[in-house]
């Protein structure tokens, strides 16, 4: 083997040597540029379910709150009924207690 | 192998190398900002599930707070009712006790007399209102006073009607000092006593 022929072998490895790098710079800017993507969809797709669970948790509140408060206000309202019930049937010893306050 | 051949080998060898190396940083980087962005978006969301269950128990809090406001006043209303309803039976029946001219003679007569003790003079005008002056014999009046409060001042009886549905005025004779007992200075002064008896009466648990 000559001398140039040799040369020429390890000037077409430097260059095959160089592309394998070129590949890998390009490969590795590849990588890095679906990051954001990744990321962009893994944002969407957590937080879009977390955001329709939290909808559900408010609506399933507004619901439960709205039955509580139907409850309450049914007992309640039994309750009141026994009061006034009460209240009729002491409103005589009522009036006579107030006419001797004010007759003295 | 040739002292050529192991050479250029030499320079494929380092580049595959470092190839490998740039590639695995990449990917190596990558999967950190992925790790890194996961757990951010994972504070992201548990912090808009935190603030939805906190809005949940705010909603809940003010749907039964709401409930228990409007209960509580359609409670005060209806106790409110019956009590204007009794207080307005009382005036009444205190009212329809003026007509029994034996029962309302003694009850002013014993009132002036109770406003004679307070004012302490010797000349006391005693005031009725207009029907009263008409119908009341004014000496029975001043005789049932004196039987309450004997000897102790001089009656008159002013001939000027006041304004009331019942009751009596007692006033020195010059009018500056005035004992009012009419029905609707007793029932405004006694009002708040009243109302406590009757709320004690009417709602009591016992």
């Amino acid at each position: 083997m000559s001398g140039l022929e040799t040369v020429k072998i390890i000037v077409d490895a430097e260059k095959e040597g160089s592309n394998m790098l070129n590949e890998a710079q390009a490969r590795a800017s590849e990588i890095r540029k679906q990051v954001d993507a990744l990321i962009k969809i893994e944002r969407e797709d957590r937080l879009s379910v977390a955001t329709k669970e939290a909808a559900s948790i408010v609506q399933r509140a507004e619901s439960e709150g709205k039955s509580e408060a139907i409850l309450y206000q049914e007992e309640s309202k039994q309750n009141i009924k026994k009061v006034l019930q009460r209240a009729s049937a002491n409103r005589a010893a009522a009036v006579k207690a107030l006419f001797d306050m004010i007759m003295g | 192998m040739s002292e050529t051949a192991k050479f250029t080998d030499d320079i494929l060898t380092v580049a595959r190398e470092k190839a490998r190396q740039i590639v695995e940083q990449a990917e190596n980087e990558r999967q950190r900002l992925v790790d890194d962005a996961k757990a951010t978006i994972a504070r992201e969301a548990n912090d808009i599930l935190r603030n939805a269950q906190a809005e949940a128990e705010g909603i809940k809090r003010r749907e039964v707070s709401e409930a228990r406001h409007q209960v509580k006043l359609l409670e005060q209303s209806e106790k409110d009712k019956i009590l204007t309803a009794v207080l307005d039976e009382v005036k009444a029946r205190v009212r329809e006790t003026a007509r029994d001219e034996s029962k309302y003679l003694a009850y002013i007569a014993r009132l002036g007399a109770d406003a004679i003790r307070q004012l302490g003079m010797e000349r006391v005008t005693v005031h009725l209102n207009a029907e009263d002056l008409k119908r009341i014999d004014v000496s029975n009046l001043t005789h049932e006073i004196d039987k309450h409060a004997p000897s102790l001042a001089k009656v008159e009886i002013s001939k000027e009607p006041i304004l009331a549905s019942g009751g009596i005025v007692v006033s020195s004779q010059d009018g500056k000092v005035r004992i009012v007992n009419t029905f609707e200075q007793r029932f405004e002064a006694l009002e708040p006593k009243l109302l406590v008896q009757a709320g004690q009466l009417l709602f009591s648990q016992k």
